[in-house]
């Protein structure tokens, strides 16, 4: 018995070494440093208290960040999910070279989100990009919208890349979910004289949801700490207006080396985080 | 429906799908022009849609000014880390499947880890790494990139173990193979799908990451995704080696989606269905 | 080749005690089948001689050697699964050789060992193919193969026969028997078929609740059985248990519907003694339609079913179904009166209240 023992803690222990790397370690330094006084000037390893989460509280910037990125991904979310909703309905029956065109598809979401946002920012250029002459097409006159600069386009520019590379992944999952979904519940509910409506609403609905959630959990979840796009096409800016969680995080700790404050803000997102996932979670249990 | 119709009900699914696809994959067309167009075309004014020539000047500088070296940096780290992952990783997997060690406490703890954001942990990692002494090696991001992926590997072939007949295991044990045997010569084999679909994802999450890149490189292994966004500067943005980069940065990818195309959508649905 | 000892086996899953104080030996050499209705400990018995489970108290033996600390692999035996356990990435070959190739056997040998037991089971032209181009029938036969190459010391089948149709089911066991006579080994057999473990036991253990009902030779316990349970699960269709009570005087037992048979004196002495009901158990064999006989029952008959040489007629006792089994065109048809001589000296008598036979 002992033998046995042995084995399945000696296969998982160099996983579990690994993990704790990054899975304790961290957070107790998190832990500790946010209770301390380290800034890029001071290096006070005294108990400061809570005087970082008080800040926190009542640091403006941070809570607008939070607004952001809480408006966005409920934004972004939707349409992912219903462009892929579509997108899954048309893939669904036979098209000629479906597996072909299901591979190219895929193609923005297996690259990196730093080239999603390179190529986005080049694409959104006001003189040399093509969005702005494919819009000029349609206004008649030269137009030259600048895309990353301008306030009002700074966050559809955003979106529109996000939406670009990400749809295909839902598109992936919801197809993969309608191809499940038991075909003869459907013909029983078109002799039965079901609208499309109905038997969307009714029976498809119910057995994709599981999926669907599980996307929406992960897809969320990625929204919610969105970086990489937002800091190749706009680094946050123009100003602030595009800072999200992350960037104003990033900031604070690499940029301006408010080292226990960012402590404290680090360990904020992780307790935000975790209480959405329970509470969405807690939501889907229900609807069971 | 008539025969007719539903001929053209398949064409204009066809139209439409033809349609999306070119739609999504027209942005990856104009990086890929801009790669191969002369600073000219590049800068252009109407827009130059399809280039003239194929242009290679613009790869040629990377490779010249050692640019390139970066796709190599990343196939390095992302490569080691997720064949470090993957062994490391079913071997977990089959701890917490057959022996059900740690039960449910440890399988959680182990799949929460995913949901870190990894915004929140880089700084500390950061100071880790630089007492460390790990800062700008190769070994501190196949470190990283192994600890980081470890859990969502774990969490995929446990499900997939969990699917093996466990009799085939057993007779495997009553033939006279050792439990370590059992697992190299049974498990493995017997979920080599499964192998395959998540260290195809593995290996897309290290080769596309980029904060912890940005982090923990300074000169020496920088990757592509951080060689890239340090071609737009506040004064000049280099067109022309974005281009260049990031195609060489997709190529992989292409090579990739071309040939596991199975194995990306199976690993997909799978992380649907285990979820 | 060493007798396999089992001394007072406990089995607990926390706290369901699944086996429960196994006293049991198979000599070397025999075909022990363990058999019982689902749930009854059989499986978790043979896995645990395996080695594939642990046992909570007690000890196996095989010859003086205690098997209990040891792992499968080193217990020198092989197994024959009920799903058959195949790899499916491995040609016949391969998988017959699994065990040969862990245990590092010379290629030379490992040819000559798979080809035998190739040859020995028609598995020959198939050895270059893959399980899934193979019947149940040849994955079977593959299991069995992979289990015979290894010159292991005991052999255990769990359930092997359980997926596989009628016919081939019964081909097969032939096949068992003619197997186990030419390798001498010892076999351990788990299974829910009674009719396997008549045809195919040396020695049948036949178990309940996790424990041992009754063990020895196949008629041994068909023609003796202990108590009801034995009586009932051995023998289709089962024994017929009607009630009947002893009368004071001339060696009478009365049935319910009055009429009365005579029995043995001893047997009656006994009966006499009991307090609980008695449950009188005749089985359908047993039921002979004889001019004037003087022990007998007169019945109408319910239904008639033929099946060839003998036919089934049913009928009833006062409240209870009774089946006898006689020779064809001895009941004419359904309704008549029949007057049956049960063959008092293969029934049995048994305490309706324990269970146990009373004689």
């Amino acid at each position: 018995m002992t033998r046995i023992f042995q084995f399945r803690y000696l296969i998982l222990a160099p996983a579990i070494f690994f993990i704790l790397l990054i899975g304790l370690y961290p957070f107790l330094k998190l832990l500790i440093t946010s209770f301390q006084n380290i800034t890029m000037f001071a290096d006070d390893y005294g108990f400061a208290g809570f005087v970082h989460y008080a800040r926190l509280m009542d640091d403006g910037r941070f809570w607008a960040s939070v607004l952001r990125t809480v408006v966005f991904t409920a934004i972004a979310l939707p349409i992912e999910l219903g462009l892929g909703l579509a997108m899954a309905y048309l893939f669904l029956e036979r098209v000629p070279l479906k597996q072909v065109f299901v591979a190219l598809i895929l193609l923005p979401t297996v690259i990196s989100p730093i080239v999603a946002g390179s190529t986005w920012r080049l694409m959104f250029d006001n003189r040399f990009g093509p969005i702005n002459q494919i819009i000029g097409w349609f206004a008649g006159h030269e137009v030259k919208l600048l895309w990353t600069v301008d306030t009002s386009l700074a966050w559809p520019a955003i979106l529109i890349a996000d939406v670009w590379q990400w749809t295909p992944f839902m598109f992936l999952f919801l197809l993969t979910a309608l191809s499940a979904v038991d075909q003869e519940q459907i013909e029983a509910a078109s002799l039965d004289g079901a609208s499309r409506w109905r038997t969307f609403r009714y029976i498809v609905l119910p057995a994709i949801t599981p999926v669907m959630a599980i996307a929406m959990l992960i897809r969320g979840l990625d929204l919610f700490r969105i970086f990489d796009i937002v800091w190749t096409m706009t680094q946050g800016g123009p100003g602030t207006l595009t800072e999200t969680i992350s960037v104003y995080a990033y900031q604070m700790a690499f940029r301006e080396f408010d080292v226990s404050y960012s402590a404290a803000f680090a360990l904020a997102i992780i307790v935000v985080l975790t209480g959405v996932v329970l509470s969405f979670l807690r939501m889907v249990e229900v609807e069971r | 429906m008539s025969v007719v119709g539903r001929k053209n009900r398949t064409g204009l699914r066809f139209a439409l799908a033809l349609a999306c696809t070119l739609l999504f994959l027209f942005p990856i067309y104009w990086i890929a022009a801009i790669s191969v167009k002369t600073p000219e075309e590049i800068f252009a004014y109407p827009l130059v849609w399809l280039p003239g020539s194929f242009n290679f000047n613009n790869y040629l500088v990377l490779f010249r000014d050692g640019d390139a070296w970066s796709v190599f940096h990343s196939l390095v780290t992302a490569g080691t880390s997720t064949v470090i992952a993957m062994v490391l990783g079913t071997f977990a997997a089959y701890s917490l499947a057959r022996y059900k060690t740690g039960g449910n406490h440890l399988s959680l703890w182990i799949i929460s880890q995913r949901m870190v954001p990894q915004i929140s942990i880089a700084f500390p990692v950061f100071l880790l790494f630089v007492s460390l002494k790990l800062i700008d090696t190769y070994a501190g991001l196949i470190i990283l990139y192994t600890a980081f992926n470890l859990p969502y590997v774990i969490w995929m072939m446990r499900g997939y173990i969990q699917d093996v007949p466990i009799e085939l295991e057993q007779s495997a044990m009553i033939d006279g193979l050792s439990p370590f045997q059992v697992i190299l010569k049974v498990v493995f084999p017997m979920v080599r799908a499964g192998l395959f679909a998540t260290a195809v994802f593995t290996f897309i999450f290290a080769w596309n990451d980029f904060l912890f890149a940005l982090i923990l490189t300074r000169s020496e292994v920088v990757t592509y995704p951080v060689q890239v966004t340090g071609y737009f500067g506040s004064q000049s943005t280099f067109w022309g080696k974005i281009g260049a980069m990031s195609m060489l940065g997709m190529l992989p990818m292409f090579f990739v989606v071309a040939t596991m195309q199975k194995y990306i959508v199976r690993g997909m649905s799978m992380g649907a269905v285990k979820g | 080749m060493s007798d396999l000892v089992l001394k007072n086996v406990h089995k607990h899953y926390g706290q369901f005690h699944a086996v429960k104080g196994i006293d049991l030996t198979v000599k070397a050499g025999d075909f022990a089948v363990l058999v019982g209705p689902s749930g009854c400990g059989k499986s978790t018995l043979l896995r645990s001689i395996a080695g594939l489970e642990e046992i909570s108290d007690g000890d196996i033996l095989l010859g003086d050697k205690s098997l209990k600390d040891l792992p499968p692999r080193d217990r020198n035996l092989a197994m024959v699964f009920q799903s058959y356990a195949l790899y499916p990435y491995l040609t016949v070959f391969e998988n017959i050789a699994f065990g040969l190739r862990a245990r590092k056997v010379p290629n030379a040998e490992v040819e000559a060992k798979v080809r035998d037991a190739a040859e020995l089971l028609g598995l020959t032209e198939y050895l270059d193919r893959k399980p899934r181009a193979l019947s149940g029938g040849q994955r079977q036969r593959v299991a069995i193969g992979r289990a015979i190459v290894r010159d292991a010391e005991l052999f255990l089948f769990d359930e092997p026969l359980s997926n596989l149709d009628a016919k081939l089911r019964d081909e097969m066991r032939e096949e068992l028997k003619k197997l186990h006579q030419r390798l001498g080994k010892t076999f351990i057999y788990v299974t829910h078929d009674q009719i396997e473990a008549m045809t195919l036991a040396d020695q049948i253990v036949l178990l309940k609740d996790g424990s041992i009902e009754q063990q020895g030779a196949p008629l041994d316990l068909f023609e003796r059985p202990n108590n009801l349970f034995v009586a009932g699960f051995l023998g289709s269709p089962s024994m017929n248990l009607i009630e009947v009570s002893p009368l004071g005087r001339d060696n009478l037992v009365q049935l319910a519907d009055g009429q009365t048979l005579v029995v043995d004196p001893a047997i009656h002495a006994r009966l006499v003694e009991t307090k609980d009901p008695i449950l009188w158990g005749v089985r359908p064999e047993h039921f002979a339609h004889v001019e004037n006989a003087t022990n007998a029952v007169m019945v109408q008959i319910g239904v008639l079913q033929p099946t060839g040489s003998r036919s089934y007629a049913s009928f009833r006792i006062a409240d209870t179904h009774v089946v006898a089994e006689l020779p064809a065109h001895t009941v004419s048809k359904e309704g008549q009166q029949i007057a049956l001589s049960p063959n008092m000296e293969k029934t049995h008598f048994f305490n309706a209240g324990t269970g146990e036979r009373i004689g």
